[in-house]
């Protein structure tokens, strides 16, 4: 899997492409983690590239969310694609997170809060 | 957050009590989140209570006993007993057979989630099976035709009640989509069962010492039978003479009496053992000593909390080639030996291909425990604290 880390402010961004499964979810949490106890609990994961998630890497997620909120933060997504949208359906974790159709308008909401 | 969990918890031995110990083990350290635990548990037989430590660093839980496996007033005990506790919100770690073994009970026990929802608490339900997956005549509740429609009338009637908790969850896509399809529902979840061991327990790296050691585990006598897993190993004992089989756990409590009856019917058989209920502090070892955790079902009522626990000990397994198994194996990332459901030809020689070759054992051993431990049950946990949330938001 792909990973690029960008940060647009002070929200820090990860584009994922690939394969979002158990065997790719260490470097992504590893991420997460580093960003909330750098105090940037302003986190956007962008997964256009991703057409498959699989529940340990969605539990990754739920976990990033939880660390974000604690922090005063939050974890938002943007771009999903059809088939983990299903999942965040199946789940229904596409109620917990806010998910937007893509980046300039998940970054435009975390203005909204700012 | 103060959450109530109407379950079964040890020392009681009602079915879903292991799933419902290990959830309630890790909901206790969600101090972040959560606030008090009431457990609205079901009577003890013999004068036995309740207990647990209470630690610094763990969230505080009280045991409330308030229903009996059996009585046909458990739902309205339950509701007194919520309104009691007055929590944020109540979970119910149930399956169709939680209240009763019989119809008419289990049925009026199962509209408990209505009821505390009516009551004005938050509610949701964890439903481990759903009727239109149990094969009802062999879950000892069809004795003919007639009669199973009749009763699966009645449960779809019921899934109705229970649909009318504010979220339901369940462990395998195909039940989501049922319960979407035939009810209509739009609050039914996936949530993963999850492992039961801290992804630390060691996966294991050789053949346990010993004898070849066979073992199955649960609550045996309806859909879980042994007699075609002794008569496999009796198939068996010719080319492992060695060879011992261990049959751990207990009857289910509809069918009393019926690992005894299986004692009797084959005295002949050499190296059986019968170990009658399993403490958790046996459960690793019990395990540990396996080569291969044999799954003698002959339908399944939804996710096997065995499978994950075989799989969190790295053990291999064998498995009939029943629908929701076989998904489960194959969505879940683990893997086994399969045998024709009830054949003790097939069942011998799925053995045989885990026992008589290490390498498949170690294979199939390290996949399941990669499988199991991919998401422990305190990751679960926290799925469930963020639905509580997003129910608490409304």
């Amino acid at each position: 899997m792909e990973i690029i880390k960008k940060t647009s402010g002070s929200i820090a961004i990860l584009q994922l492409k690939g394969r979002f499964d158990a065997h790719e979810v260490a470097p992504v949490a590893a991420w997460m983690q580093t960003q909330v106890d750098a105090g940037l609990a302003q986190v956007l994961i962008d997964l256009e590239g991703v057409n498959f998630i699989d529940s340990t890497a969605l539990s990754s997620l739920v976990r990033g969310l939880k660390h974000c909120r604690e922090k005063g933060g939050e974890l938002r997504l943007c771009n999903l694609q059809q088939p983990v949208r299903v999942i965040f359906e199946l789940t229904r974790l596409d109620k917990a997170f806010s998910i937007y159709a893509d980046q300039a308008t998940a970054l435009a909401a975390f203005q909204n809060i700012e | 957050m103060k959450i109530a969990i109407v379950t079964t918890h040890p020392p009681g031995k009602g079915s879903l009590n292991e799933y419902g110990f290990h959830f309630i083990r890790f909901l206790r350290t969600k101090i972040e989140s959560v606030s008090e635990i009431v457990l609205l548990v079901d009577e003890l037989p013999g004068g036995e209570k309740y207990s647990i430590e209470q630690e610094p660093g763990l969230i505080p839980v009280t045991f409330k006993v308030c229903w009996k496996f059996g009585a046909w007033n458990n739902a309205l005990r339950i509701r007194k007993a919520v309104r009691e506790s007055n929590p944020d919100i109540v979970l119910f770690n149930i399956q169709f057979a939680s209240f009763a073994g019989g119809k008419a009970a289990a049925a009026l026990g199962l509209l408990a989630p209505w009821l505390v929802r009516q009551a004005g608490f938050k509610t949701v339900v964890l439903l481990h099976n759903i009727m239109e997956t149990v094969n009802l005549k062999q879950a000892g509740f069809g004795s003919n035709p007639l009669m199973e429609n009749v009763v699966r009338q009645f449960g779809n009637m019921v899934t109705r009640f229970i649909l009318h908790a504010d979220l339901v969850a369940v462990t395998i896509p195909k039940y989501v989509e049922i319960l979407e399809s035939k009810y209509g529902a739009n609050n039914v979840l996936l949530a993963p069962h999850g492992s039961f061991t801290e992804p630390s327990s060691e996966m294991p790296e050789a053949v346990p010492a010993g004898p070849p050691n066979i073992m199955t585990f649960g609550k045996f006598g309806t859909y879980k039978k042994v007699e075609v897993l002794v008569e496999a190993f009796e198939r068996l004992l010719p080319a492992h003479p060695q060879a011992r089989l261990v049959i751990a756990g207990t009857d289910n409590p509809n069918v009393k009496g019926y690992l005894e009856g299986v004692r009797q019917k084959y005295a002949r058989v050499p190296n059986m053992h019968f170990t009658g209920y399993v403490n958790e502090e046996d459960v690793p070892r019990i395990f540990g000593d396996s080569w291969a955790v044999v799954f003698p079902y002959t339908s399944t009522t939804g996710s096997s909390g065995v499978l994950h626990q075989a799989g969190a000990f790295g053990k291999a397994v064998v498995l009939p080639k029943l629908g929701d198994l076989e998904q489960l194996v194959v969505e879940e990332g683990y893997d086994g030996e399969f045998f024709e459901p009830e054949n003790p030809h097939s069942l011998a020689d799925a053995i045989c291909r885990v026992i008589d070759n290490p390498e498949r054992m170690l294979e199939i051993g390290s996949k399941n425990y990669l499988a199991a431990n991919g998401l422990p049950i305190t990751e679960v946990v926290d799925w469930y604290i963020i639905h509580f949330e997003q129910l608490l938001k409304k």
